[in-house]
């Protein structure tokens, strides 16, 4: 049993640098599904109906049909269309088009929680529609998404092992590539299953060190991702101390 | 044909000018016919019942409603013709019922916000006008706090120095201490009055009556959307003339 798992591990450079290609691809896609988000969102706010009705329907076909099916989409079927993609590059299209859309609703929501006496502060002030925007409400609807939009990015690295079957050779790829060669199926799925959890710990992690320098003031402990968060609230309870509290 | 110089006609007559002004929200009519001048350095506080169009009023003033007939004359800029509008923004200051601060700026960067990025003055040059203004509210200390940490009262407070570093022509306040617990009031109303004794041009919707009494140079009382009664503090609440008004005072005076 021991020599099963020490045999499998002796592909640890194979598994790592899968791992490093899932991560990689996977911020690629979150990047693109955070612009296709903001835009998104706008444009369903947008006054005109030009801008409105296009990112409603492209909000309501991607999240309505399977991401493995965008990914067939992107990889087989846009050729056709005349534009040649390798794996990597469709996957990245694939998986950041469809949590853009998701990010749509997410920063929609987002936006419309800022109260508008934000906006009206702003507007008696001389800041013009963008900057109010810009300075005023984009930085709050930040704030009130981030645990949801890092969610999202959990999604993209999980949702990355899809790209599996488009011959992309991220993590789960790479994975089954050994397990038919070794056969050592649980030690080859259970190493695997180990570099996601670190993935997406290590990803969580980092967005709450970016959230509480980014967000000022800092976000409460509540609203902040942080790793293994599920099993933290199997310990009991710590006081939290908060910060209106203090200061009042 | 002889031209006129509007713009020496717009700087003659009263810093605030209204006449006729109509305001309907769907089915309900909120302002029926509506005429009132402001003189520079003049405080005017409107008291009325709840409904009475008082706020719509108000913010009709600041461009914060459009008017849906009338002449809306502001500091010079007609607020009726569309285009010209927007010219009010950074001459006028409003301060909310609600505060309005932007949460995620400190005192300091919410009173610098609009130096910054509409005034275009350095970081340097804004800092300091900032805690001018922050000085002026009493509030120097506080520069680095965000609105969360700070009271009600502070928070208002900050909002009226936000305000006051554009270097505004006239101020408008939207029931400024409605949403403060009783306790806080007084900073607030203390605040306006030094600006009022400063000279400030001063439109005010409130249901302090005190501050209306001993500050107000005119109490207007608004009614179903106009103007019922108006006149200096000791007439309008020594001698009313108007059944209505009698009866708000009576109401408001002796809860």
């Amino acid at each position: 049993m021991l020599t099963d798992w020490s045999y499998a591990l002796q592909d640890w450079p194979t598994y790592l640098s899968a791992a490093w290609l899932s991560l990689r691809l996977s911020l690629a896609a979150f990047a693109l599904a955070f612009a296709l988000g903001l835009g998104g969102a706008l444009a369903r706010r947008s006054r005109y109906a030009v801008l409105r009705a296009p990112a409603a329907v492209y909000v309501e076909v991607i999240r309505n049909t399977p991401v493995l099916l965008q990914m067939f989409v992107a990889y087989f079927a846009l050729p056709s269309a005349g534009v040649r993609l390798s794996p990597v590059q469709a996957g990245v299209l694939a998986l950041g088009v469809n949590v853009g859309a998701y990010l749509t609703e997410i920063f929609r929501a987002g936006i419309q929680a800022v109260p508008s006496g934000q906006r009206e502060a702003a507007r008696v002030l001389a800041l013009s529609p963008a900057r109010a925007f810009a300075h005023v409400v984009l930085p709050q609807a930040l704030r009130n998404v981030y645990p949801a939009v890092v969610n999202q990015l959990v999604q993209i690295i999980l949702g990355s092992s899809l790209l599996s079957a488009i011959s992309v050779p991220e993590l789960t790829g790479t994975s089954m590539v050994i397990n038919s060669r070794t056969l050592l199926t649980v030690q080859v799925f259970g190493i695997a299953a180990v570099l996601y959890l670190v993935l997406t710990n290590l990803v969580v992690l980092a967005a709450g060190l970016i959230g509480r320098v980014a967000f000022k003031p800092p976000l409460a402990v509540a609203a902040r991702p942080r790793p293994l968060d599920a099993v933290r609230r199997l310990l009991p309870a710590r006081s939290v101390p908060n910060v209106r509290k203090e200061a009042a | 044909m002889t031209t006129t110089d509007t713009t020496t006609v717009e700087k003659t007559v009263a810093r605030i000018s209204l006449s006729g002004v109509h305001k309907r929200f769907g089915a309900l009519e909120v302002l029926k016919g509506v005429d009132i001048d402001v003189e520079p350095g003049e405080v005017v506080v409107l008291i009325g019942a709840s409904g009475s169009g008082k706020s719509t009023l108000l913010r009709i003033m600041c461009d914060l409603e459009r008017a849906d007939d009338g002449d809306v004359w502001v500091n010079g800029v007609p607020l009726h013709d569309r285009k010209r509008a927007p010219e009010i923004f950074g001459q006028v200051g409003m301060v909310f019922q609600q505060f309005n601060l932007f949460p995620h700026k400190t005192a300091l960067g919410n009173v610098t916000l609009a130096l910054l990025k509409v005034r275009k003055l350095s970081r340097a040059e804004a800092e300091e006008r900032g805690r001018a203004a922050l000085a002026r509210v009493g509030l120097a200390e506080k520069a680095d706090s965000y609105p969360a940490q700070l009271s009600g009262g502070q928070q208002q407070r900050v909002a009226i120095a936000r305000a006051l570093a554009m270097d505004p022509a006239i101020m408008f306040f939207d029931e400024p201490t409605s949403a403060l617990d009783p306790e806080l009031v007084g900073e607030v109303t203390g605040v306006m009055r030094s600006l009022a004794e400063d000279g400030m041009t001063m439109v005010v919707v409130t249901h302090e009556m005190r501050f209306a009494k001993d500050t107000a140079d005119r109490v207007v009382f608004m009614d179903g959307g106009v103007v019922l009664e108006q006149g200096p503090p000791a007439q309008v609440f020594g001698n009313p003339a108007e059944l209505r008004t009698q009866q708000f005072l009576h109401r408001v005076l002796d809860t």
